[in-house]
């Protein structure tokens, strides 16, 4: 069992007992895991399982209670520096929480500028390369409210990307995406990938799922009961929870 | 300015040298000033004349002059509302009210009085209404009279009479100035008026024969004009001997000729002369003239300060308030429930008259009406800011913040890039509004003799009698301030283009347009 190691510091992210309470509510219950460098990560699990929670903590807009958070070797705590910790893990929403009142370039620009103090002329550079990435260069001088879904998450991808972040968080990036959008962002998440660019992904989408993950994380009322790659994961899982939500996604998702 | 009088009050002092005996000064001379609260809305007693409002006159004005000279010591005017003017002599914002004041028991149960001129009441009414020679011909009539003074408890008094006798009681109007009294039977609203004769002289040429006096009752109480004073020492009896001196050196018969009041002037109201519906030419020169625009540009300077203020300090209230509850909460709650609460009139009247007499600090001469209404004003629109701040902040998704918090920003680099950009956005249009609606409120400072527009257009209707015509002036100034703001606020909003689709649009389109011009590589990665 991993609770018993000591981190593993030359993992991206290494996990050890780590808790999290919401009140008395015990939101995450002694999560230990490893994901090495570049690694695509799904976790899956009913509504409530804590999964939003637990990527949440990642970058601490939760912070854990209890337990070890090891990221790029470095454990985490009340003494990191939030700018710095961000830095190292950028996130994506669900909502992709963009600033309506900037353009598609200034969201990408305002976090370096005011975090990493960058110069005007590099950062805007960096933002129009990664824009260019995701594959929405020519829509840099217009607003949110003018992009669909899919082109709002490459914003929000990019914006994450002009931070040179090592692990990307991404909350349910598939639930306000059509079938062609959702290919889409796996071809960019593959591509962080091969750029050594951990991912983590919370979803219900059983087919994205399948198709990206290196591995899966199966969790249930704030616990890791399953962790496994897609194909045994998929075809043969160990736990009756498990059986049982697969089971429930086939027949309702 | 106070104190290069006091060093020509010296130097006229030294020149006269030994001549001028100093005579004992009474303690209401405070720092060798001779402060007088008056309301100038008195004519011929106490009144503006002429455009310049620091320009007082009137009898009580060249008496006040005279006691001044005959102290030695420099003279200053507080002008003031009626209602104001016995608060501010006990908080001790000056040590005389000369201000047509009847002598009567009531006030000289609180204060010192010193009788100075005779006067007599009177009862006017129309042209055409003959003469009657008791109240009781008055009985079911309605009668205007200013309200602060003594003429509705009076009324009062004869009314029960008249029940007694099995007569009904003449109806009382009261209104806040001497010059509104006079309007309502001018316009027809009211049949008589209760006045003093004395005014009655003075407006005689410019009420235009229209009205004359019907009935000249002999009401103890009502046939003296008094000086007030807080009661101390020797105070009263100094007053009235500088009176007596006045009087034997011949001074104050001349004052009373000057002014056409006293015992020479007891006649009946005179000649008729036309006088046109609407003044253009009043309209016009009022529309035009310093007194207004210095008044306009008041009301804008108090109105802008105030709500400068409070943006200020509502922000952080608003903040403290939409976070988890603290300590703050309840002290905060009450703070926007008290200042909501209470009438801006009142907070006005609170601050001007009864902080010194807890503070008397606040007596002195740098606590001006500007500081006074702008402090009031400022509290009172920040507990309404605090409830349009919270609405707009309430309104900014909290994705916001936690996309902010996700790239790593500060908590104060999100309000100020994120947040506030966007909440500005919600708050704008109420804020304007309530902006506008501030602008109006300035007026009520006229009670505490703020010059702002209101002021001075009463201050020259109760000179001319031309109300209607400084009333439009007033007007045309209220309505340019609000539709230069109300267009401000259009114009503003236009810069919101994020917030919509088209507005979004036609900003892109413009970009696109200015990308040639604007040149240099658009993909330098």
């Amino acid at each position: 069992m991993l609770h018993n190691l000591p981190p593993n510091p030359d993992c991206a992210l290494s996990l050890r007992k780590m808790s999290k309470f919401y009140g008395e509510f015990l939101a995450l219950d002694r999560i230990s895991l490893d994901i090495g460098h570049g690694e695509k990560i799904v976790v899956l699990g009913p509504s409530g399982s804590g999964k939003s929670t637990l990527i949440r903590t990642l970058n601490r807009i939760e912070p854990h209670d209890s337990g070890v958070l090891m990221i790029d070797g470095e454990i985490i705590d009340d003494k990191t520096s939030l700018p710095l910790l961000r830095g190292a893990v950028g996130m994506v929403f669900q909502n992709y929480n963009l600033f309506p009142h900037l353009t598609v370039l200034q969201n990408c620009m305002l976090a370096p500028r005011l975090v990493r103090k960058a110069h005007y002329d590099a950062t805007d550079s960096l933002a129009r390369h990664y824009l260019e990435q995701v594959g929405i260069a020519e829509q840099a001088d217009k607003y949110p409210i003018q992009l669909s879904g899919g082109q709002q998450q490459r914003v929000a991808i990019a914006r994450a990307l002009c931070m040179a972040p090592d692990i990307i968080l991404f909350d349910e990036p598939t639930a306000a995406l059509d079938p062609e959008a959702i290919k889409g962002v796996i071809g960019i998440i593959d591509a962080l990938s091969e750029r050594r660019i951990t991912t983590i992904c919370v979803t219900h989408e059983m087919g994205f799922a399948r198709h990206i993950a290196d591995r899966v994380v199966f969790m249930d009322k704030g616990t890791i009961l399953e962790v496994a790659p897609p194909e045994s994961f998929f075809s043969n899982p160990q736990t009756e929870r498990a059986r049982h939500f697969l089971n429930q996604m086939i027949h309702h998702g | 300015m106070r104190r290069l009088s006091q060093i020509l009050a010296l130097i006229a002092l030294c020149l006269t040298g030994e001549k001028a005996q100093a005579q004992e000064r009474p303690s209401f001379i405070e720092g060798g000033v001779l402060r007088v609260c008056t309301n100038p809305t008195l004519p011929p007693m106490t009144f503006v004349n002429g455009a310049d409002l620091s320009a007082l006159d009137g009898f009580d004005i060249a008496l006040a002059r005279a006691l001044g000279a005959y102290w030695q010591v420099p003279v200053e005017f507080e002008t003031m509302d009626f209602t104001g003017l016995f608060p501010s002599l006990s908080a001790g914002r000056c040590g005389l009210v000369m201000s047509g004041v009847l002598k009567q028991t009531s006030r000289e149960r609180l204060f010192d009085a010193v009788a100075y001129l005779e006067t007599s009441p009177v009862i006017v009414a129309p042209e055409k209404i003959a003469p009657v020679n008791s109240f009781d011909a008055l009985a079911g009539q309605s009668l205007a009279v200013e309200s602060g003074t003594s003429y509705a408890a009076r009324i009062e008094e004869i009314n029960q009479e008249l029940a007694a006798r099995g007569k009904p009681p003449i109806a009382l109007q009261q209104y806040p100035s001497e010059d509104q009294v006079v309007q309502q039977v001018l316009v027809g609203r009211v049949q008589n008026f209760l006045s003093q004769d004395v005014e009655l002289f003075y407006r005689e040429a410019q009420l235009g024969g229209k009205l004359h006096v019907i009935y000249s009752p002999h009401l103890p109480g009502y046939s003296e004009f008094a000086l007030y004073l807080r009661r101390a020492g020797q105070d009263r009896a100094l007053l009235a001997s500088a009176l007596d001196t006045l009087r034997q050196k011949g001074d104050i018969a001349a004052l009373e000729k000057k002014w056409n009041v006293g015992s020479a002037a007891r006649k009946a109201l005179g000649v008729a002369t036309q006088r046109p519906r609407f003044n253009t030419t009043t309209f016009f020169s009022a529309l035009f003239s310093m007194a207004f625009l210095k008044g306009a540009g008041m009301t804008l300077a108090i109105a802008l300060a105030s709500h400068a203020t409070a943006i200020v300090l509502s922000i952080p209230i608003a903040l403290k308030l939409n976070a988890p509850r603290s300590l703050w909460h309840p002290f905060l709650r009450a703070y926007v429930a008290v200042f909501r609460g209470a009438p801006t009139l009142l907070q006005l009247l609170f601050i001007w008259n009864a902080l010194p007499q807890f503070f008397p600090i606040f007596r002195e001469s740098w606590f001006s009406p500007f500081l006074a209404t702008w402090i009031c004003l400022s509290i009172n629109e920040s507990a309404y800011q605090v409830e349009i701040n919270r609405a707009a902040l309430s309104a900014i998704d909290p994705g916001q913040l936690a996309g902010g918090q996700a790239l790593g920003m500060s908590q104060a680099q999100i309000y100020r890039h994120v947040i506030f950009p966007q909440a500005l956005r919600v708050a704008l249009p109420p804020t304007i509004n309530e902006f506008i609606s501030l602008l109006k409120t300035t007026s009520l400072a006229s009670v505490i003799s703020l010059q702002e527009l209101l002021f001075i257009t009463q201050v020259q209707v109760a000179r001319s009698f031309e109300f209607t015509e400084y009333y439009a002036a007033a007007l045309v100034y209220y309505l340019a301030m609000v539709f230069a703001f109300l267009h401000l606020q259009k114009r503003i909003e236009t810069r919101f283009v994020w917030a919509s689709r088209d507005g979004a649009a036609r900003e892109a389109g413009k970009s696109v347009r200015a990308l040639p011009e604007a040149g240099g590589p658009r993909h330098a990665a």
